[in-house]
């Protein structure tokens, strides 16, 4: 063959490019080793287009390993918008398939209107893998190197794909076998924390197990102490009614040792004989119908000992709550005592009742901190207040008189604020208007808290009432023996003054009618004038009489301390002034100077002062009576004492009035006692006079020299003591 | 004999007539206190009538007067035997004689007690001379 030197050399260079680019195709595996086929054909198509020239290059791979198809497209020169690889492989996979030689427009637009060589390289030894599609629009495509080249990368490719696919297909096994191991290790872990919750269970378990037989163990050994040691009787019985259990308690009650009973019927060994029958009947019904008149139940009944001898229990019975014939427990104690103790309770609670019924004494009970009331069931009489009524602060107040109530609610206030004993008297009044007098006595116990009073309250009416008829007459003896002491009883002065003025007008009368008569008769007429003259004498002496009486009394004279006597009068009138709900109040000076006079005579004065102002006081509502006493030293070397009163007083200018005898402001009085008052200071030498105070009431002093220079003596005083209006 | 009435002047005059033919009715005054038993009688006299005075019930009682007597003018209060006393003494005994109580007391309740036991009238010392003589007339004259 003959051979061109220049197409020889230019062979020989196209050869040496073509071995050049085997060599460079057999070493693309070693690049591709490791990665994913679209990595690998893009290497591929690169080399190509580089090597052989090639116009459009373009792959697709038929059967994917994973996920989307893998469809890649290189152009050497495109001649306008450049379509999608996909667009471009479905073109190319049509023209192939229809065999046609017809180059689709899509193609033609890319490449121009020259004629294009196809060359198709299937991947796969069927084409399985897909397809490469190689074009160049060149009509001498492929040459024979060109197409060695392309078969070549195709083998190339197939093998890498093949390789890629297995190492992927490795991957998701491994990958999976991975998730599964761990799906696994993760399943054994949650088996295993199970098993070990399980095992700590059962561990547990038994541990309690173990506990709960001790705590059975312990509670036998508590239970049998229980049982030895309680005070109560404790018998245990079978179904039978025979004894099982007999406790020391129950030994020694009923005087049987325990081996002796153990076995025997229970109505044979503590049940009267006169009760067995009884017994042994309710016992059999109850085994026959369940039906248990006595279970459950805490009853009394009467229990024979071992002596015969019979005494009251008090039993409760129960059911053993144990599976198999039924068994019971009795607790039986013996009540002689408490029902002794119960009858004596009674007994004296009887004795009680009736001993406050007879003495009108009711008893309370009153708890400070929440005051909780109890009365006693005469004091719910003396109230007249439903037994079945709570008591209340309120309740009593009802029945509490409306002028007591508010000194009440003070010392009631007051019991509550400090501990101290009460001892007080009040009035209570009735639905009706009946009113009562009570007196009050209670002691305090506990402390602060617990604080708790305790007290009788005692209806002294009937006393009060006898107290204050005594009171009366009282008052009006004296008042009738100062009268008398005096001579000037108001009644009695107007009956012996009476007497005479009646002589008189009747005389008088009778000397007119005589006068008038027709002839007159002068002699009876003389005869009644002259009488009449006699009873005008008569009336006189009366009054005489009457003035000698009262200053005829002897005055002891002596060294007298005033404070002494004016206590002493104070402890005399004190009941008096309590009933005219006074409020006495005393200021006796110290080291007060003696007097000297006559103890009872001055007395007298401060008695009648101190009456005085209580009457003054009787009618004031509005206001405390409030009473101030109090002596003290005057000036020259003098002894004062004066008495104030916040009564209903005088007017200023009737002052002097007030020592007038028979000059009274009271309904009731005489008006002598000022007047006898003034004339007994005086004849101390000393001074009794009355000032209207700044606010309402009256003060009375009076003042005496301590020293006197020789006490008038009565004679000689007499003319001028009863001129008490002189003084005025 | 201003001082009287016309109505009691006029039964004076009346009584005075009477008394001309008729016995004068006899006013019987007990009384303890003397003065008393003075000065009544002068006065009941002049009244015109007839007058016996005893210093206590008791003798009054005994004496021969009880029957004659048409009005008794009594004390109330005397030693031993009162005037309601004798007040109920003569009721038991059947003697209803017209009483006039007089008294020194004060005590005005005392007689309506007496008024209700049938006492014509109950006069406190001192009284006026026409106060009795109204007093006898409604006694001797009963409505």
């Amino acid at each position: 063959m003959e051979v061109q030197p220049e197409l020889a050399s230019g062979e020989v260079k196209h050869l040496q490019r073509c071995i050049n680019d085997l060599v460079s195709l057999l070493a693309l595996p070693a690049i591709w080793s490791g990665g994913d086929p679209s990595q690998l054909l893009h290497t591929l198509l690169d080399a190509l287009v580089r090597m052989l020239h090639l116009d459009l290059v373009s792959v697709r791979l038929t059967d994917p390993v994973d996920g989307a198809p893998v469809e890649i497209v290189r152009l050497a020169d495109p001649r306008g918008p450049m379509p999608s690889a996909h667009e471009i492989c479905e073109a190319l996979s049509q023209c192939l398939k229809e065999n046609s030689q017809k180059w689709p427009p899509l193609l033609r637009n890319l490449m121009g209107e020259g004629d294009v060589s196809i060359v198709p390289l299937p991947l796969g030894l069927q084409g399985e893998l897909g397809v490469i599609v190689a074009a160049a629009e060149r009509t001498d495509f492929p040459r024979q190197t060109e197409a060695l080249l392309l078969s070549v990368a195709a083998n190339q490719a197939s093998i890498g794909l093949q390789e890629a696919r297995l190492l992927s297909h490795q991957k998701r096994v491994s990958s999976e076998l991975d998730q599964r191991v761990m799906q696994q290790t993760a399943e054994l872990a949650a088996a295993n924390e199970e098993l070990k919750r399980e095992l700590a269970e059962r561990r547990f378990v038994e541990e309690r197990l173990g506990q709960g037989e001790r705590e059975l163990k312990r509670s036998e050994v508590r239970k049998a102490a229980i049982v030895d040691s309680a005070l109560d009787c404790i018998v245990t019985i079978d179904h039978e009614g025979c004894i099982t259990e007999f406790n020391p308690a129950a030994e020694h009650t009923f005087g049987y040792r325990r081996d002796e009973v153990l076995g025997k019927p229970l109505a044979d060994v503590i049940v009267p004989p006169s009760l067995r029958e009884k017994h042994r009947q309710g016992f059999a019904r109850y085994l026959a119908t369940g039906e248990a008149r006595v279970l459950g139940k805490r009853i009394e009944l009467t229990a024979v000992r071992a002596d015969g001898s019979e005494f009251p229990v008090e039993l409760a019975i129960t059911r053993i709550p144990l599976e198999g014939p039924p068994s019971f427990t009795g607790y039986l104690r013996d009540v002689t005592e408490r029902k002794r103790a119960e009858q004596e309770l009674r007994r004296s609670e009887a004795f009680l009742a009736e001993a406050q019924h007879l003495s009108r004494i009711g008893s309370f009970s009153w708890r400070v901190a929440t005051d909780e009331i109890t009365w006693s069931e005469q004091l719910y009489r003396i109230f007249e207040i439903d037994r079945n009524v709570q008591v209340t602060f309120e309740l009593m107040g009802a029945r509490i008189h409306r002028e007591d109530l508010s000194v009440l609610r003070e010392h009631i206030e007051q019991s509550r604020r400090e501990r101290s004993n009460v001892q007080l008297e009040f009035r209570l009044q009735m639905p009706d208007g009946a009113v009562k007098y009570v007196h009050v006595a209670a002691h305090v116990r506990g402390d602060h808290g617990q604080l708790e009073y305790i007290g009788a309250v005692q209806d002294v009416t009937e006393r009060r009432a006898s107290e204050e008829a005594l009171s009366k007459a009282r008052s009006e003896l004296s008042q009738v023996a100062r009268v008398t002491s005096l001579g000037v009883l108001t009644a009695s002065i107007a009956h012996e003054v009476n007497q005479p003025l009646s002589g008189i007008v009747t005389n008088a009368g009778t000397c007119l009618r005589m006068l008038a008569a027709d002839p007159p008769n002068l002699d009876g007429a003389r005869e009644t004038a002259r009488r009449t003259i006699r009873d005008g004498n008569r009336a006189s002496e009366v009054i005489t009489r009457l003035r000698a009486l009262y200053i005829k009394k002897e005055a002891a004279i002596e060294s007298v301390d005033l404070n002494e006597a004016t206590r002493e009068v104070i402890a005399l009138s004190l009941s008096e002034l309590q009933r005219g709900r006074v409020i006495l109040r005393s200021e006796l000076a110290q080291d007060l100077p003696l007097v000297t006079g006559d103890r009872v005579q001055l007395q007298q004065v401060v008695l009648n002062l101190l009456r005085n102002a209580s009457d003054a006081m009787s009618t004031i509502d509005d206001r405390p009576r409030d009473l101030l006493i109090r002596t003290e030293p005057d000036d020259n070397d003098r002894v004062r004492l004066s008495v104030s009163d916040v009564g209903i007083g005088f007017e200023p200018q009737v002052a002097g009035k007030v020592f007038e005898a028979f000059y009274t402001t009271k309904d009731e009085g005489m008006g002598i006692g000022l007047s006898v008052s003034r004339s007994i200071i005086e004849r101390h030498h000393g001074r009794l006079w009355a000032t209207p105070n700044n606010g309402p009431g009256v003060t009375f002093s009076f003042s005496i020299p301590c020293r006197q220079e020789g006490l008038t003596s009565n004679g000689t005083h007499a003319s001028r003591t009863p001129s008490v209006s002189d003084a005025a | 004999m201003d001082a009287l009435p016309r109505q009691a002047h006029c039964c004076v005059m009346e009584l005075r007539q009477e008394k001309k033919a008729l016995e004068r009715p006899l006013v019987s005054v007990v009384d303890d206190d003397e003065s008393v038993r003075e000065s009544l009688p002068d006065l009941v006299k002049e009244f015109g009538f007839a007058v016996r005075t005893f210093s206590s019930p008791e003798e009054f009682l005994a004496s021969d007067c009880v029957r004659q007597t048409k009005c008794l003018i009594l004390d109330i209060a005397m030693p031993g035997m009162s005037g309601p006393d004798l007040q109920r003494e003569l009721k038991l005994r059947g003697h209803g004689i017209p009483i006039i109580f007089i008294t020194a007391s004060t005590d005005k309740t005392v007689s309506p007690r007496l008024l209700e036991q049938g006492a014509i009238e109950c006069l406190f010392k001192p009284f006026s001379d026409t106060a009795l003589l109204d007093a006898v007339i409604s006694a001797l004259h009963p409505k």
